[in-house]
């Protein structure tokens, strides 16, 4: 079907959009409605994938109307990733089920619902779009959604962090659509493969540089790089832990798929030498990597340890891409998806957890090995695969990042990669000791039960899948290798 | 075996650490009662030394057994290879596993956790064979850092506060150590182009000094840390708070002999005898491990704590692995494979009766040994005989070790070594006999009336791990024998 790209997109936005409708009355009815409108977008994208990995990357003009005049959709390579993420927020709406009944008042439900489909939408339209204008749009629309899932589950701490949350994306978005006005004035056009071809002509070098920079900090304050990162941890310890999944295992990433949708822009030009700002990149993803799982190890919120992880991990994301060798880049690319897998897992086992026992903390939660053998299970094979064990999908990018750096002779930045990786194993070492080894704090952690199916399950799911990402990790280096060498090659 | 092994696809070498995964899943899931958990870890365990020996004939005659189990990373995999030294490390540690259980069913009745101790337990074994039969070097660095986290709960057993100390101790030391090897196995893939641990050597000069010498660094730095080279022991005298069958798979079987294990690949497989022969790095290694030798046995001297003492025996045991790796010859490789099973074998019988008389009578410190000879006889004699390997009595396994050690070093050019020898079994003779003359010519002090030999479960143990100590010593020529095994490892290492 050569429509199933707009209806990947649309289907899910306007089944959102019609949530609080359809649930009036039946709010029972919700998370089916969401249930299948999201498995829909999971089967378009699972079709569409298989499609550009047989013949590379399509095109669909919406309406007929041929670009660069119409809106154009774009499905290459690096768009797989709208697979991954439809399928992980299949597995957090099965998760939600129990979970938002205690988390969220009862009349607010099927705006949950509601706002996760548009979340879901809006990403894959993100990740979709070969338009820059659409490229503002979906992001502001997962912005505005996520900003209302943080304070979901209400209370006066929800607000403020939510507030902390929008003021760092709107400062982020301004920034981003003023230098996407630049690049139109510049230009005269918002398609992205047209914008490039015409930045190749253009003379003046100073607006573009300045588009160039605007838009790589405003992406990368979305993907909450550290020191942009001040917004991401409140608004993880605040927000319902399936949402929590949500954004650090998606909503971050798209930062990083805005980055690589821009230097296309810029590398055809020719105008400006992208290489300073690789140098910046690598740099400023070392110190992230460092820095997150520095921080990680003092938290005790288990939330939290696992919010700075992702700043960690989107460390090594940047790094990846700033070392902008063909290996790096790979690796970077395999880590976007797999860290989307992995991060999935341990808020889903985390958010488990709090369910059950209500506790959130490694010092409350002692004991709780026994009393959620699976759940517990899943969380340290997550926490495993972070680390980058072999053979968890967490080893694959770390492997081809490090190997990347030292071929580009830089070997300093392999000792970083592999430093990251020792501070999340003493992580570990204190939540083993705390799961299984510690007497339990708390006399009722020893009749809390282990989680009910439908948020097992999905936790089981992704555990398995973080070690098969890794087993099985030859896919997705495969899929995403003509469009590493496309970028790298200069658009 | 002359560099063209006949290569063989078998799913054998991948049952092998199979059965002992499967047999910790099976105790996790069913080993609740203390029958059905012995009879997975017996069963498990004697299938497992069948398997592995209805392969050494084959290996004897030079085939080499290979198995691609998955392609990851990409154009690597997790492939396992069965081949001379791969044999020889696996044969003794899925030896020892069978010794070890029934001694560990023994030692453990009434202690808290068997579950998790018998399932952690079958784990090491699975991860020590998987990494006796690496392919290649990622293929190894993955089962030596599951070793390590598989360990973890068998070093804090007891959940003290001191063993929860010895456990980040142990951590701590060997995390980083394997974070060490990560960055020499990406050094390696960057300047080999390839990982695999079949060829006598993968890497040429052509790859720069600077980098090389950085890869021999962190990788003999990361395994050195499981082989407890000085100064990277520490873990190894605080990780003695464990259960006596976890201290005997630590110190004999599982974690020092993986470092040791990994030196020898990286020495013989990665740079291979001819380019460090050139570059003469193994000079450096030498003299640290001459130096961890003398200075781990004046250590174990000051010791009054039998396993502390046995500890640093270890320590001192281990490095003449490394020793005998760094002198380049034929003749020393031969002592340095063949010492993995010397030492294992010996410390292991020595462990089993640290436990045996602690179990019996409640004593830990040396002076209290006096007269237990007379009481437990079959078990001080035991000790005897490791004690006399150690001190390297012909006859027994550990005159082998030395014997080919010193004829390694005399081929090498390097004469001092043999001295070091001398002095090493000097010292030897200096903590073991002691402890021989206080249990077998004074009277026993304090006894409560009706003390006698250890029990059943924990003697015969004792004893068959004590005959192999004998029986290593005087049948190295016998064809058959594991000493063959090593033979043939050296053979293709050095291509002769």
């Amino acid at each position: 079907m050569a429509h199933w790209l707009p209806l990947a997109v649309l289907v899910p936005l306007v089944a959102g959009a019609l949530t609080p409708a359809v649930a009036r009355g039946r709010p029972a009815l919700a998370r089916g409605w969401a249930l299948s409108a999201a498995l829909f977008s999971t089967l378009a994208t699972a079709m569409l994938t298989r499609r550009v990995a047989r013949e590379g990357p399509f095109s669909y003009a919406m309406g007929g109307w041929a670009p660069p005049w119409g809106i154009e959709l774009r499905f290459d390579e690096f768009s797989a990733a709208a697979l991954f993420i439809s399928f992980i927020v299949v597995l957090v709406l099965v998760f939600s089920g129990p979970y938002v009944l205690r988390a969220v008042p009862r009349p607010r439900i099927p705006w949950y619902y509601s706002l996760l489909l548009i979340n879901l939408g809006a990403m894959i339209g993100f990740v979709v779009t070969g338009d820059l204008f659409n490229l503002f749009v979906f992001m502001e629309l997962v912005a505005v959604s996520s900003y209302a899932l943080v304070a979901v589950g209400g209370g006066r701490t929800a607000a403020l962090a939510a507030f902390k949350y929008l003021v760092a994306g709107a400062v982020s978005s301004t920034l981003i659509l003023f230098c996407i006005g630049v690049l139109y004035a510049m230009t005269g056009s918002l398609n992205m493969a047209d914008v490039a071809l015409r930045l190749a002509e253009v003379e003046a070098r100073a607006p573009v540089v300045l588009a160039l920079v605007g838009l790589v900090v405003g992406f990368l304050v979305k993907a909450g790089l550290f020191p942009l990162h001040v917004w991401l941890p409140d608004a993880h310890a605040i927000a319902p832990t399936p949402i929590n999944a949500l954004s650090s295992a998606l909503v971050v990433k798209l930062g990083i798929i805005g980055l690589l949708r821009v230097f296309p822009l810029f590398g055809a030009a020719g105008a400006v030498s992208l290489a300073p700002l690789y140098d910046a990149l690598a740099w400023l993803g070392a110190i992230s990597i460092l820095a997150g799982a520095f921080f990680a190890l003092f938290q005790q919120d288990v939330k939290l340890m696992l919010a700075y992880s992702t700043i960690s991990n989107i460390g090594y994301i940047v790094l990846g891409l700033g070392l902008a060798g063909e290996l790096a880049v790979t690796g970077a690319g395999i880590h976007v998806l797999n860290h989307a897998l992995i991060k999935a897992t341990l808020f889903l086992a985390a958010g488990a957890m709090l369910h059950q026992s209500g506790y959130r903390t490694l010092s409350d939660l002692r004991g709780v090995g026994h009393a959620m053998p699976w759940t517990s299970f899943s969380l340290l094979l997550g926490v495993l695969a972070i680390a980058g064990l072999p053979p968890t999908a967490g080893f694959l990018g770390k492997w081809y990042i490090a190997l990347g750096a030292i071929q580009s002779g830089r070997p300093g930045f392999a000792v970083v990669v592999l430093l990251g990786a020792l501070l999340v194993f003493m992580y570990l070492g204190r939540m083993l000791n705390a799961f299984y080894f510690r007497a339990p704090t708390h006399e009722r952690m020893l009749a809390v039960r282990e989680a009910p199916a439908s948020m097992l399950g999905p936790v089981l799911l992704l555990a398995v899948l973080c070690v098969l990402g890794g087993l099985q990790g030859r896919w997705p280096v495969r899929l995403i290798e003509p469009a590493v060498v496309r970028l790298l090659g200069g658009g | 075996m002359e560099g063209s092994a006949i290569e063989v696809v078998d799913l054998r070498i991948v049952l092998a650490p199979a059965l002992s995964l499967a047999c910790a899943l099976l105790i996790f899931a069913f080993g609740r009662r203390d029958l059905w958990r012995a009879v997975f870890a017996l069963s498990a365990s004697v299938l497992k030394l069948a398997i592995v020996l209805s392969m050494l004939p084959g290996s004897l005659a030079g085939t080499v057994y290979v198995y691609e189990l998955v392609d990851f990373p990409p154009g690597i995999g997790i492939v396992f290879r069965a081949d001379g030294l791969g044999m020889f490390f696996a044969l003794v540690s899925s030896t020892l596993w069978v010794v070890t259980t029934v001694y560990a069913i023994g030692y453990l009745q009434g202690a808290h956790e068997r579950v998790r101790f018998f399932g952690f337990f079958a784990l090491c074994v699975s991860t020590t064979v998987g990494l006796a039969f690496a392919e290649n070097l990622l293929t190894l660095f993955l089962f030596y850092e599951l070793l390590t986290i598989c360990t973890y709960p068998l070093v804090i057993h007891d959940e003290t506060p001191e063993a929860m100390k010895a456990g980040r101790k142990y951590l701590a030391y060997t995390l980083s150590g394997g974070v060490a090897v990560l960055l020499g196995v990406v050094l390696v893939q960057d300047l080999a182009g390839t990982l695999t641990l079949a060829e006598p050597g993968i890497l040429s000069l052509e790859a720069g000094r600077p980098m090389l010498l950085l890869a021999f660094v962190v990788l003999v730095a990361g395994f050195g840390v499981k082989a407890a080279i000085m100064p990277l022991h520490g873990w190894l005298p605080t990780a003695m708070v464990a259960p006596v069958p976890v201290s005997a798979l630590l110190h004999a079987v599982a974690v020092v002999k993986a470092g040791v294990f990994g030196l020898l690949r990286v020495i013989y497989n990665i740079f291979g005898v001819e380019l460090l022969g050139v570059l003469g790095y193994t000079h450096w290694l030498a003299v640290f491990a001459g130096f961890t030798i003398i200075a781990a046995s004046v250590m174990a001297l000051a010791q009054t704590h039998l396993k502390l003492r046995l500890a640093y025996s270890t320590v001192s045991q281990l490095s003449y692995i490394v020793l005998a790796a760094s002198l380049l010859t034929p003749l020393a490789a031969l002592a340095a494979i063949a010492h993995i099973a010397n030492q294992a074998f010996a410390k292991i019988t020595m462990f089993f009766v640290a436990g045996a008389v602690q179990r019996t009578t409640g004593r830990t410190q040396i002076h209290e040994l006096a007269g237990l000879g007379r009481v437990m006889p079959w078990t001080m004699g035991a000790f005897t005989i490791a004690a006399l390997s150690f001190i390297a009595v012909p006859l027994f396994a550990g005159f082998v070790t030395k014997w080919f050690l010193c004829l390694g070093a005399l081929q090498a050019g390097e004469w001092w070594w043999v001295l070091l020898m001398v002095a090493s079994s000097l010292l030897n003779a200096a903590y073991w006999l002691p402890i021989l003359y206080l249990a077998w010519f004074r009277e026993p002090r304090g006894l409560p009336r009706g003390v006698r030999e250890a029990r059943a479960l924990l003697l015969a143990p004792t004893l068959v791990s004590a005959a192999y100590v004998l029986l290593l010593g005087m049948t190295a020529r016998v064809p058959g024998m594991p000493f063959s095994l090593a033979q043939a490892a050296v053979r293709f290492v050095t291509g002769i």
